[in-house]
């Protein structure tokens, strides 16, 4: 699975919602991901894709909709 | 026996220049408290309000709030602390089952209520009035009433009084706080768990250290302010400080003032308690339990390295040396060679009942020889030595992040949707028996097709009239729920399918 699949294999575990058309949702204006989510989403791309996002570098604003988690998971290399 | 206002009152008048609420930062002294406090007090009793009418105050986490809770209370009425993040009908829905004789505002209100409103700018006039004599207080009177969730859609008022509270407040004051403790204060006002470090701290003579939502919500804005809040003791849901041990920088090291982390408001899980102990070696551990009808908790152990050896699920400790714990006869099954069964708290600290819910309080409440208990719903076992294990629910209540839902509240809510035509909410537990996330089964109503679109428009209706941390997380649409033999949602089977 790429990447994007990943990405929104996850974001599809959490919310229950397929992104796939959706790539610029804000997921935290409509609610739905809130605080705690982004905890699992964190340890997901953790242990699914090898990603170390520092949680103290997290700022949601820039992991606000699942295009920005996607570049920032085809970045990470 | 002084009561809890005599004590903040005397720190005041000794030492007027200790600090008492730090919020991010900025001071605020004994002395101002009790002069703020004092003043709301004044302009509150020159109102010549009912005796004893109970007021609201919808509150966000600042010194301004903790001075309008005390000014209540100087004042004779208790408190209801309605918090800033309540949608319009919960506001609505508790002004009508609390009668308020006032509603104060530390910060603006989201709509117009019926009961006389002081709006925060007055609020803060209020606090310069020159200062009265405080009201009688009576043990029993009430100090707060906090909300709960409630199965109809109708919250559930505990009533609080002094005496109840003086018991919880005597009983931690026994583990030996740092002098002048700095306790954290990140849960809202409205959640019984930030009383846990309110009153414990001011009469100490210690300083609560707030840490406000909007910090919380963004991890980035999370983790540059804590290192700023000095806090030597840590009170929080075991949800929140997971959120913090995702930080390798969340450790001794950087928080050297930690001594001491209390736990409240929903399990406490063993891998919680030993990443802790192993980041912070030298701070003492405390698992607690209680329901807010017992007030904030009622049991408690320290979690040591032995603790963690004998237990894979963590015990909730020992019941409080004025209070006693049972099971409910009738409710004991064997399990595992263990007696298991609904637990009752019997004690000072058991709240008189639901404030103008008699019906309600009947159900839960008993008393005997003059002894309130409360039967929590809560199953448990409890050792010969007396240490108490919890082991789940005997109804549809679950902790989510701390927060307490009730599941049939939230069906009624996903039922009245008009964009639903039936729903129901399915907890989905983690392998530690934790709720991670509640989902609901919903089939849409006709004319409408599931999918994001509908669940926005399912969101945004239901953040009308629910708490946030009540909204389930997931919609998952179906053409039709399984049914019971008696032609019921199969609640049970949804359960056991989300889990499977």
């Amino acid at each position: 699975m790429d990447k994007k699949a990943t990405v929104l294999s996850i974001l599809n575990d959490l919310t229950g919602e397929d992104f796939t058309n959706n790539l610029d949702e804000d997921l935290f204006a409509s609610g739905l991901i809130d605080s705690m989510d982004t905890v699992q989403l964190l340890l997901q791309l953790q242990s699914q894709l090898g990603m170390d996002v520092p949680v103290s570098e997290f700022d949601r604003n820039q992991w606000n909709t699942p295009a920005k988690i996607i570049k920032k998971a085809e970045d990470a290399d | 026996m002084k009561s809890l206002i005599e004590i903040i009152d005397e720190i005041a008048l000794s030492h007027p220049d200790w600090p008492a609420v730090n919020t991010l930062g900025d001071l605020k002294t004994y002395g101002e408290l009790k002069a703020a406090s004092d003043g709301i007090a004044a302009a509150l009793q020159a109102q010549r309000l009912p005796a004893k009418a109970p007021l609201m105050v919808y509150c966000d986490q600042s010194f301004t709030a903790v001075a309008t809770f005390l000014g209540c209370v100087k004042a004779g009425h208790a408190y209801i602390p309605v918090g800033s993040h309540s949608p319009n009908d919960r506001l609505t829905m508790i002004e009508e089952i609390a009668h308020p004789a006032l509603v104060l505002a530390t910060i603006p209100l989201p709509l117009t209520l019926q009961t006389k409103t002081v709006e925060a700018a007055q609020l803060r006039e209020m606090m310069t009035t020159a200062p009265v004599e405080n009201a009688a207080l009576a043990a029993d009177d009430n100090f707060y009433i906090i909300f709960t969730s409630g199965t109809t859609g109708q919250p559930k008022g505990v009533q609080i009084s002094h005496a109840n509270l003086i018991s919880f407040v005597s009983w931690m004051a026994s583990f030996k706080l740092p002098r002048r403790p700095r306790m954290l204060a990140q849960a809202p006002f409205s959640f019984d768990l930030s009383v846990m470090s309110l009153y414990p701290t001011l009469t100490s003579g210690g300083c609560l250290q707030i840490l406000p939502k909007e910090k919380t919500d963004n991890l980035k804005a999370l983790f540059e302010t804590l290192p700023h809040v000095p806090v030597d003791v840590w009170v929080s849901t075991p949800s929140f400080v997971d959120i913090c041990l995702l930080s390798p920088l969340f450790d001794a090291t950087a928080y050297p003032a930690l001594k001491q982390f209390y736990f409240c408001g929903e399990e406490l899980t063993h891998a919680t308690a030993e990443k802790l102990r192993q980041r912070f070696p030298q701070a003492k551990l405390y698992n607690t339990y209680g329901p807010t009808e017992a007030t904030v908790a009622v049991t408690a152990i320290q979690i040591t390295d032995a603790v963690l050896a004998d237990y894979p699920r963590l015990p909730i400790g020992y019941a409080k040396p004025d209070t006693t714990m049972t099971l409910v006869p009738g409710t004991v099954r064997e399990e595992d060679d263990q007696q298991v069964g609904e637990l009752e708290i019997i004690g000072p600290s058991i709240s008189k009942g639901y404030l103008n819910r008699p019906e309600k309080t009947a159900a839960a409440f008993t008393e005997e020889h003059g002894m309130r208990g409360y039967r929590t719903g809560d199953l448990g076992t409890i050792a010969e030595d007396g240490l108490i294990f919890y082991r789940g629910r005997t109804d549809f209540q679950i902790k989510l992040n701390g927060y307490r839902i009730e599941l049939e509240e939230v069906d009624h809510y996903l039922n009245q949707a008009p964009m639903i035509h039936q729903a129901v909410a399915v907890p989905k537990y983690n392998a530690e028996h934790k709720v991670q996330q509640m989902l609901a089964y919903v089939v849409p109503a006709a004319g409408e097709e599931g999918g994001l679109a509908l669940t926005k428009k399912i969101r945004a209706h239901l953040q009308q009239v629910m708490m946030p941390y009540m909204i389930p997380q997931r919609f998952i649409y179906k053409d039709s729920l399984p049914l019971t033999q008696n032609g019921k949602v199969a609640v049970k089977a949804l359960i056991s399918e989300v889990n499977a």
